[in-house]
């Protein structure tokens, strides 16, 4: 039998010797040491809410979309569409500079530029919200069948290469050429040019659900289908769709500003964001008139490049590797 | 190889086919006035329909089909309503293809260059000062709509640099602006892919082994990670030219260069439905070849698919 | 076992990572002698920290993670204070070369197997170009693989999992470092295998002299190759011996888990033993001996101090307070009685 001599430091010689006797065996706090407590959206949150830049973007844009909204039940506000006239010479009062009259001024036909600015964005965000929406919808349908129902696969897949490959622009335009201006034409144009996306996600998503291997474990453990939708697929999903959602909208203002310039987007007669661009590039040469330019511009940016940054936040938000 | 070449080369021909057939019998909905030009108003209901059967319109949708490729062999196109009244429009398109192609070779090459660059500063310096900076550009690139901020360029690079903005292909200056601007959302593109890249293969295993055996971070930056970019790099090149080359529309319309694309605005707002329907037909195309083109060079390049051999490596 | 100061000795040790927002100790104070020239087997369940622990010695933590504080002696300087890259260089490869778990994703894909050896080359010996190239090759020969200037040409898909971690070997080797560890080197292949690359570098280290860390959960592996063995549990080396002492001689109650856990030891007709419960969540503090809620036979200072080294013979060290003379008379499981009277029985 070999020694046994102490090596450790002297301290542990006044003890009670009464420890050195055997204690209770607790096996269920045993198991209870390993616990831990990840918990997907608090998680989620807690990354998306330490980057300042996007919480400073989102509520910016809160408040742009509230004011947006608000804008016309605001006292004093004037139409969109009016012409207003000087009441002395009845001439209209075209290219007038910001006043106190109109806060942004006129445009060369005489209606006051900040109305029309506030109504020109409720019509482009209109736009790209239900484009947004129609898409996210078809998308899920499409998709989910094509990544569910086998015998479909084939067909679906077909289908989807063939849209695919038709580059956008190409596509969007003859699809404004072939219908008459206006917004239900926008709408229906852009929704069909952008679910592709939205549908080969989904798709994805479903097979991966359908043959990855921590589904099959869960599957073989017993776990309802329905389980496994909600805690396996749902989260990743949810945060997915928003994101996209978030960066289709910049994409469609970008659309509805080049399909205005080309002519095929909406009529003159409704406001909207790609309507006043184009309308201020008409006199954009003009250092005094470019005013008209200026703010339709700074409206569409900030709208973009916040839901951009909100968007791209929320996707490096949701990714469970930045968890850490 | 060359099986991997045929394959693929067997499947582009067929969503090809697939493709112009289904764009061909989505024009049939183009509005009619589009083949009647400026006498529209003029023509009698008889006068209208005449036409209309004359052009083939009226015959059911397979023949139509069959008709269209059975001239497209011959290389017939059609004829233009109202751009240029009774041309062939293969004559009208065909001296428009120099300059676009110019300008997609310029602009990609511009784009590539400028966009890895500062893709590759972005990872070097991830999460400093410069890669903030290039986030910012590539997040106003990427947020801001095409058709805004060019405005912009065309406006102060006019006036601070004195640029012309009307095009002239004799006057080299006339060139810059354009190309410019056509490169300025491939270098957003190819800079956050190549730090995307970057970041995800620096996580990667094999990094772990070369930083392991001692290499330095540039040298792997370098030796690995920049290497094993080709590859990826490969396949999309020849997408990336052929889609510039669709995708100027705008900019050759705001600098007024005599390319496909400038044309295409021009007939969709002239209502030029023949025109319009070659244009559409060569750009979808387009993007097939591209694809299949970027395949066959990935093939080449990529050593898992050059040296395919059998299952079970002794 | 020879005297002499040992290559490597590493003394209270702590190791932090800052996760979720809170911090994990991954290593709480582990201390580790190791000898030129041995074979030492770092065992324990996994997140038992052995990883991280060799990790250390090469500064290839993670980005959330650190040294807090301790030493790592090693030629003279205390590289748990290394920060910078350029120190660390100095260290990766040339002294303290690794292998890692999963050959199939070790190699760069898209890179010529001869070429990623000969960069290790060239870093190492002062050779460049065509004879760097040549002892590449050599170093594939080394290896075991056959035909080897050609099979330098070829890309890792050409290679299979066995033969592609012989290649991660043969860059090892290309280092000529002074230690090599091998984390978990054969979990990844087939047994078969498992043995032809544990004799590899058995071999290897008979010809080069090196000495090696395996690390491993695989008490089968360690019978086979280890000089030395340290147990590792939650963070922390809790028994250090030769082979032969911890496999007959334990005296820690968890390696007495540990080895009566091996299907081997098991009786026909009985239940296999397996140690109940799980390790402890390393966020909290650990009060004591760590292991104690998942000793059915602790004491009752186990949840209160932490058990110091003792020292059961000048090659042996356990971490428990039964070998303190104050605990009670406590004797290992049957199971490990019987394993330490057949070794009796062959040392008469």
């Amino acid at each position: 039998m070999t020694e046994k001599t102490n090596t450790g430091s002297e301290k542990v010689m006044d003890v009670d010797p009464g420890l050195f006797t055997f204690a209770e065996f607790d096996e269920v706090s045993s198991e209870r040491t390993g616990y831990s407590d990840y918990s997907y959206w608090k998680s989620t949150f807690r990354v998306f809410l330490k980057n300042k830049v996007a919480l400073m973007l989102l509520v910016f844009l809160a408040t742009l979309i509230l004011f947006t909204l608000i804008q016309p039940l605001l006292p004093g506000q004037k139409s969109p569409t009016e012409i207003y006239n000087d009441p002395a010479t009845s001439m209209q009062l075209r290219n007038l500079p910001p006043s106190k009259a109109f806060w942004f001024g006129t445009n060369s036909i005489g209606q006051d530029l900040w109305s029309r600015i506030w109504s020109g964005t409720r019509t482009t965000m209109l736009i790209a919200l239900m484009v947004g929406v129609i898409e996210v919808g078809i998308g899920i349908i499409y998709g989910s069948l094509w990544g569910y129902v086998r015998k479909l696969d084939r067909l679906l897949t077909e289908i989807y290469n063939v849209l695919s490959n038709i580059p956008t622009v190409i596509f969007l335009l003859l699809l404004a050429f072939m219908m008459k201006p206006g917004i239900k034409t926008m709408i229906i144009a852009m929704s069909i040019t952008g679910w592709l996306g939205m549908a080969r996600f989904i798709r994805n998503q479903i097979v991966i659900i359908r043959d990855r291997e921590y589904n099959l474990a869960s599957r073989c453990l017993g776990t309802p289908t329905r389980r496994i939708i909600m805690k396996n697929l749902l989260p990743y999903l949810v945060s997915v769709i928003m994101m996209q959602t978030a960066l289709s909208i910049p994409a469609t203002i970008g659309w509805e500003v080049l399909l205005t310039y080309i002519g095929v987007g909406l009529p003159v007669s409704i406001p909207s964001l790609g309507n006043l661009v184009n309308e201020g590039r008409l006199i954009m040469m003009s250092p005094e008139l470019r005013y008209q330019l200026i703010f339709p511009v700074i409206v569409v940016s900030s709208i973009t490049v916040s839901l951009y940054v909100l968007g791209n936040a929320f996707s490096d938000a949701s990714d469970p590797r930045n968890h850490v | 190889m060359l099986k991997y070449t045929l394959k693929r080369l067997a499947q582009s021909v067929v969503t090809l086919l697939l493709v112009v057939t289904f764009v061909f019998l989505l024009m049939r909905l183009m509005p009619v006035e589009g083949y009647f030009g400026d006498r529209s108003d003029k023509l009698t209901p008889a006068q209208r329909e005449a036409i209309l059967d004359k052009l083939g319109l009226l015959d059911p949708w397979y023949v139509q089909v069959g008709n269209f490729y059975k001239n497209l062999s011959h290389g017939d196109m059609g004829t233009s309503s109202v751009y240029r009244v009774e041309v062939p429009v293969i004559e009208v398109i065909v001296p428009r293809v120099p300059y676009s192609v110019a300008f997609g070779l310029i602009a990609t090459g511009m784009s590539l260059v400028f966009g890895l660059a500062m893709g590759v500063h972005m990872a070097r310096h991830k999460g400093r000062f410069w890669d903030k900076t290039w986030t910012a550009y590539v997040v106003f690139m990427n947020a801001v709509p095409l058709a805004v901020y060019l405005l912009f360029v065309q406006l102060y690079a006019s006036s601070l640099l004195k640029l012309p903005i009307l095009f002239d292909k004799h006057d080299w200056l006339s060139w810059i602006l354009p190309a410019l601007s056509m490169s300025l959302g491939g270098i957003a593109g190819n800079a956050l892919w190549m730090r995307r890249y970057m970041v995800d293969e620096l996580n990667k295993d094999y990094i772990k082994l070369a930083r392991a055996k001692g290499m330095s971070s540039s040298a792997i930056m370098v030796k690995h990670v920049m290497r094993n970019a080709y590859t990826p790099m490969a396949q999309y090149l020849p997408m990336a030219v052929l889609l510039t080359i669709g995708g100027s529309i705008y900019v050759e319309s705001l600098y007024s260069i005599p390319g496909m694309g400038g044309l295409l605005v021009d007939v969709i707002q002239r209502q030029d439905n023949p025109m319009v329907q070659a244009l559409v037909l060569i750009f979808s195309s387009v993007g097939i070849l591209g694809l299949f083109l970027g395949d066959v060079l990935m093939g080449l390049v990529d050593p898992r698919i050059k040296h395919e051999k059998s299952e079970g490596a002794r | 076992m020879n005297d002499k100061t040992p290559i490597l000795s590493v003394k209270d040790l702590v190791v932090k990572f800052s996760l979720r927002g809170r911090i994990l100790t991954a290593i709480r104070g582990a201390s580790l002698d190791l000898h030129e020239g041995e074979a030492l087997a770092i065992v324990g369940e996994s997140g038992s920290g052995k990883s991280v622990f060799t990790k250390s010695f090469i500064g290839m933590l993670d980005q959330n993670g650190w040294v807090d504080s301790g030493h790592i002696e090693f030629e003279g300087h205390d590289i748990a204070g290394y920060k910078t890259e350029a120190e660390w260089m100095k260290i990766r490869g040339g002294k303290i070369s690794m292998v890692f778990q999963d050959p199939m994703t070790a190699l760069n894909p898209l890179r010529k197997v001869g070429m990623q050896i000969q960069e290790a080359v060239e870093l190492h010996t002062g050779l460049t170009g065509k004879a760097a190239a040549k002892e590449a090759v050599e170093m594939l020969d080394r290896v075991g693989i056959t035909n080897p200037a050609l099979r330098a040409n070829q890309f890792p898909h050409e290679f299979s999992g066995g033969m592609r971690q012989r290649v991660v070997i043969a860059i090892a080797m290309a280092c000529k470092s002074r230690i090599l560890i091998c984390d978990e080197p054969t979990t990844a292949l087939d047994v078969t295998i498992q043995a032809q690359i544990l004799k590899l570098v058995k071999n290897l280290q008979q010809d080069f002299g090196f000495t090696v860390i395996y690390i491993t959960h695989d008490l089968g592996v360690v019978a086979n190759v280890a000089d030395r063995v340290a147990v590792m549990y939650a963070g922390k080396i809790i028994e250090t011996g030769t082979a032969e002492e911890v496999f007959y001689d334990p005296c820690h109650p968890y390696t007495w888990a540990l080895l009566s856990s091996l299907p081997q030891l098991g009786v026909k007709g009985h239940d296999l033993y397996s140690i109940s419960g799980t390790p402890p969540n390393l966020f909290n503090e650990i009060k004591g001996d760590a292991f104690a809620p998942r000793n059915p036979k602790a004491l009752k200072i186990d949840f209160v101090h932490e058990p110091p080294e003792f020292r059961v013979s000048p090659t042996h060290t356990a971490s428990t307070w039964l070998l303190d003379p104050r605990a009670p008379k406590l004797d290992p499981p049957a199971a490990i009685q019987a394993l330490k009277a057949k070794y009796a029985r062959r040392q008469a």
